[in-house]
């Protein structure tokens, strides 16, 4: 319980601070499994020319990547619940499924200066 | 060419596994469903974001002098790519709330 009581502390001072203790977050990685498995990370960094025997260096990574995706997903979403919102507020009601579809992929990625275009086919 | 075609065939498990991790993160955000297409486009973009990781992380350890990766290189890399990485704390706090974890039997899956 001890962990719990010093992170709050950090996150505190860390709101109060400019920089980042980088160091910090690298200790408290090894509590937090990522759910991109940390060989599947392995296996892309190798592939790109990567090697590292320190878990926690994959370990980073794959958090990162992981917080790329989810920023992404969020920024869909937003789109998403936004059009939901300009339409008829009758489908609203019976529409609790929230479907990721390209629609609303494409503006959000185009925010990041992904210009995605549909695929004209797709298997 | 013959490389090339291997090795689409041997990272096949990895992309499943990461189609699922990709799948798990927008249901965490709130998603119910998603389209093929849209799942694959991330897929395919955090494979490529990844792959840059790698690629930056390489080049920052080997211009000091190292052959083993640091911390401080992947942090360098990212800052280098734009990405904020006072969020990821943020993130992994914000996950762990969410306990939705289940790929973690899929790390058995990619001996092929």
């Amino acid at each position: 319980q001890t962990p719990n009581t010093t992170t709050s502390n950090q996150n505190q001072v860390e709101q109060k601070t400019a920089g980042v203790p980088l160091s910090d977050l690298v200790l408290q990685l090894e509590d937090f499994p990522p759910t991109i498995p940390d060989s599947v990370t392995a296996y892309y960094l190798n592939k790109s020319g990567f090697d590292s025997s320190d878990p926690r260096v994959i370990r980073l990574v794959s958090l990162a990547a992981q917080k790329f995706i989810s920023d992404i997903a969020n920024d869909a979403l937003q789109h998403c619940k936004m059009k939901a919102s300009g339409q008829s507020s009758k489908k609203q009601g019976k529409d609790k499924k929230i479907t990721l579809t390209m629609d609303d992929l494409t503006p959000a990625l185009a925010e990041y200066g992904i210009n995605v275009k549909k695929p004209s086919y797709f298997l | 060419m013959t490389t090339s075609t291997e090795c689409t065939s041997s990272s096949e498990p990895r992309r499943r596994a990461l189609k699922v991790a990709v799948a798990a993160l927008c249901s965490e955000n709130g998603f119910t469903s998603a389209d093929d297409t849209a799942l694959e486009t991330l897929t395919e973009m955090i494979q490529s974001f990844m792959s840059e990781i790698g690629r930056g992380v390489r080049g920052y350890c080997e211009l000091a002098g190292r052959t083993e990766a640091m911390v401080s290189d992947v942090a360098i890399t990212l800052i280098n790519m734009g990405f904020n990485i006072g969020g990821i704390e943020q993130h992994i706090k914000r996950s762990n709330k969410s306990v939705f974890i289940p790929p973690t039997q899929v790390t058995a899956a990619p001996i092929h």
